[in-house]
């Protein structure tokens, strides 16, 4: 009899610990796609635990605007443009001992944009280009696309040496090796996809010459050539002119008098002709 | 001109005339070996991508190039003394075009440090020793001036290549920018083609060669050939270290190279954390240069003026203790306008440092030491060089900010220029000392020689020159006219 009472008093302590520390959240809506606006709410039922406060997390931070001390339980949050930067994973907590939260998932289309979108490569050399994610959710698949003639062919990974994506979900890597001037020259896409769709961006590659930067280099060989052979013969000119100018400093007017001289005398002479 | 000329050269500089010509090559010269190592790193970026190295190894071309450079100094002194500042020149141009064409061509990281780092570092070694000494034979009265135009090239050239090489990097990419920028460094033949040896004439002065029998009846130098080789098997003539005036000298100059450079790579960032926005943080770079650029020559102005050319050796440990101080006080800008007013001070004082570096060593050692002095002393600062940013980057990682580094920088350049002052007074007074005993020797002896001597200094009187270098003068215008001419400067 004892042993009965004493184990339906243990069912009974179970049964009420469970329900007291079982408080349930009813959020509304469960989850948002590809909404423009939305309300967030959360209801707080089943607890009789005391509410000091609630406040809501994006991502994990704490949206400061959202802290609240009133001991209703229930909060709501309003998104009023929801775009690829306020999407994520939203999570409201009410502060009770101990804290229940629940999470909300704010899914839009991906956001895909390009590092550059125009990027430079050398012939022969490798050429990268890069595409990045932002929002939630990322994306789970990328393709890199080729624009030929206003059709887009896809590139494969793996089928030649010549082209390599790397990806990962917030982004992915073009690596086209041996560039060549032909082929390799024109437009770009990458496009990422998720559970609700799929977005993409355009990059132009451009690819230099090797020879592009010879013509500029041997012009400037040709006038330091130029230059110092000008230099050099000038000097050579010079040259014997200032030895007779150093050795004989004392004697130069001398040598000029004396041509004076015979001027002057055949001057006379023609004079007396 | 006197027909036995008095200075140690047995010639007189012109101080002028081509001169200027040879001081717009040395300009040329020096600009591409102080700036490039600089204005290379803006190809980092790209050369980092494609050869899938990290930043840090990247980084180290320039460190390699500048080490080349200062560590190159004492083997291009002695091809300098050898052959004469014009081939040497000229190899030097030849071999940072080629480092910079084979460069283009490279394919991993350890060939570009090979090319650019160890052949254009040497390449530029030649070139900055051979212009340095070019300088100090075609001047003595206007060489303050001179040294000051040609060390002006080092801000020019570096604000020059920066917007050229960036334009470069855009168009052609960086193995056509290195492809581009080899064939400028070719333009440093010209500058050396411009460098026209000093001519001796040597016929005239039989008397000098008769003081050489009289004065020196102990020399046992018969040809000229046996003292070009003695030039040569002393790459390092450690006994410039006996010295007392090229010690004082050489220490100073190690703790200021020690903090000079570390402020300049630091004061962007510095700038940033300020509050400051990075297009006015790099103004500041910019600003530092232009002020840089007009004080260099405007110092040898005012450097070679009579009152400021006897004192040189004090103005410099002032322009020292100038910019230590600038450091110091750079904490205490906390907006942009003050660090306006610092970039500029920073510049002045930096303009006026570099512009006095050389021409005090010349001062000091005088023509015929000076080669192979600057190639001891540049080998020696390229251990506080490549010390000091990694130290002050250090303190900047252990403390998290910017302010000790100024400090650090500022106490040591200070430290330098406080030395350098003390220690020029020592040595002055103890130079006079000497000569006065020196003076009292001579006076018993000059008997047979008065007249001689007497031709000599007046010639040196006139042209003010230090009390050092009239010593110098002194001691060296014994040397053989017939070892000037054999080897040509």
């Amino acid at each position: 009899m004892k042993l009965l009472w004493a184990v339906s008093a243990l069912l009974l302590c179970c049964w009420r610990a469970d329900a007291s520390t079982a408080p349930n959240i009813i959020t509304d809506p469960v989850e948002v796609i590809n909404q423009t606006t939305a309300i967030l709410s959360c209801n707080l039922t089943e607890s009789s635990l005391p509410i000091k406060g609630s406040q809501w997390l994006h991502n994990g931070k704490v949206i400061e605007s959202s802290k609240s001390t009133d001991s209703a339980p229930f909060t709501v949050l309003r998104l009023d443009k929801i775009t690829y930067s306020s999407s994520g994973q939203y999570e409201c907590v009410f502060l009770t001992e101990p804290e229940v939260k629940q999470t909300i998932e704010v899914k839009t289309l991906p956001h895909v944009a390009a590092y550059k979108h125009s990027e430079h490569g050398n012939e022969k050399d490798k050429g990268v280009m890069v595409c990045v994610s932002h929002g939630y959710p990322l994306p789970t698949d990328w393709t890199w696309f080729k624009e030929e003639d206003g059709a887009s062919t896809p590139i494969i990974n793996g089928t030649s040496d010549k082209y390599e994506i790397k990806s990962t979900p917030n982004k992915t890597i073009l690596t086209i090796n041996d560039l060549s001037i032909e082929n390799d020259i024109g437009d770009y896409m990458c496009s990422g996809t998720n559970e609700l769709g799929t977005a993409s961006d355009k990059i132009h590659l451009r690819v230099r010459s090797r020879l592009a930067a010879l013509w500029p280099f041997l012009g400037i060989v040709a006038e330091v050539i130029i230059l110092v052979t000008i230099i050099f013969i000038y000097e050579k000119r010079r040259k014997p002119d200032e030895v007779n100018d150093d050795d004989d400093s004392g004697s130069a007017p001398l040598k000029s008098n004396s041509n004076a001289n015979h001027k002057d005398k055949n001057v006379r002479q023609r004079n007396s002709n | 001109m006197s027909p036995a000329p008095a200075d140690d050269s047995d010639h007189k500089p012109r101080d002028g005339g081509w001169g200027w010509v040879v001081v717009f090559g040395a300009h040329i010269s020096i600009g591409f070996a102080y700036s490039t190592p600089k204005v290379l790193s803006i190809f980092f970026g790209e050369i980092q991508e494609q050869l899938g190295s990290s930043s840090s190894e990247v980084a180290w071309i320039s460190s390699i190039m500048l080490a080349a450079m200062y560590g190159g100094g004492p083997v291009s002194s002695v091809l300098v003394g050898r052959f004469g500042s014009r081939p040497v020149t000229m190899l030097g141009g030849v071999m940072c075009a080629v480092s910079m064409v084979t460069a283009s061509f490279g394919n991993s990281i350890v060939f570009l440090y090979l090319c650019i780092g160890i052949i254009g570092g040497c390449g530029l070694a030649l070139n900055l020793n051979a212009s340095l000494t070019i300088i100090s034979k075609y001047f003595l009265a206007k060489r303050p001036l001179a040294n000051g135009l040609a060390m002006a090239g080092s801000p020019v050239f570096q604000s020059v290549m920066a917007p050229v090489n960036q334009y470069l990097l855009d168009v052609f990419g960086w193995r056509g920018s290195l492809l581009i920028i080899g064939g400028l460094m070719l333009n440093c033949c010209v500058a050396g083609a411009l460098m026209r040896p000093v001519t001796v004439p040597c016929k005239l002065s039989s008397s000098a060669s008769q003081t050489k029998v009289d004065e020196q009846p102990n020399n046992s130098k018969t040809t000229l050939k046996e003292s070009c080789m003695m030039n040569l098997k002393k790459f390092l003539d450690f006994s410039f270290f006996k010295d007392r005036g090229f010690v004082i000298y050489l220490t100073g100059n190690m703790l200021f190279i020690f903090g000079a450079y570390s402020p300049i790579m630091f004061l962007q960032a510095y700038a940033i954390s300020q509050g400051v926005d990075e297009y006015s943080a790099a103004y500041l770079l910019s600003i530092m240069g232009l002020v840089d650029m007009f004080f260099r020559p405007g110092t040898g102005l005012v450097a070679n003026s009579k009152w400021v050319r006897p004192r040189i050796q004090y103005f410099f440990s002032f322009a020292m203790i100038f910019n230590g101080t600038c450091h110091l006080l750079c904490p205490l800008m906390n907006n942009y306008s003050f660090l306006v007013v610092y970039a500029v001070l920073y510049g002045m004082s930096f303009g006026m440092v570099f512009a006095l570096i050389f021409e005090c060593l010349m001062d000091l050692m005088g023509n015929e030491r000076f080669p192979r002095a600057v190639g001891l002393v540049t080998i020696m600062e390229c251990f506080p060089m490549l010390v000091g940013p990694p130290a002050a980057g250090l303190l900047v990682d252990i403390f998290g900010d910017y302010k000790y580094l100024f400090i650090m920088c500022g106490s040591v350049i200070l430290l330098g220029g406080l030395f350098l002052f003390i220690m020029n007074i020592y040595n002055y007074h103890m130079l006079k000392r000497e000569e006065t005993a020196k003076g009292k020797e001579q006076n018993q002896k000059t008997t047979e020689n008065q007249d001689q001597v007497e031709m000599k200094q007046a010639p040196e009187v006139e042209m003010g020159q230090t009390e050092p270098e009239a010593k110098h003068k002194n001691g060296t215008q014994r040397d053989p006219c017939p070892e000037n001419a054999g080897t040509p400067n």
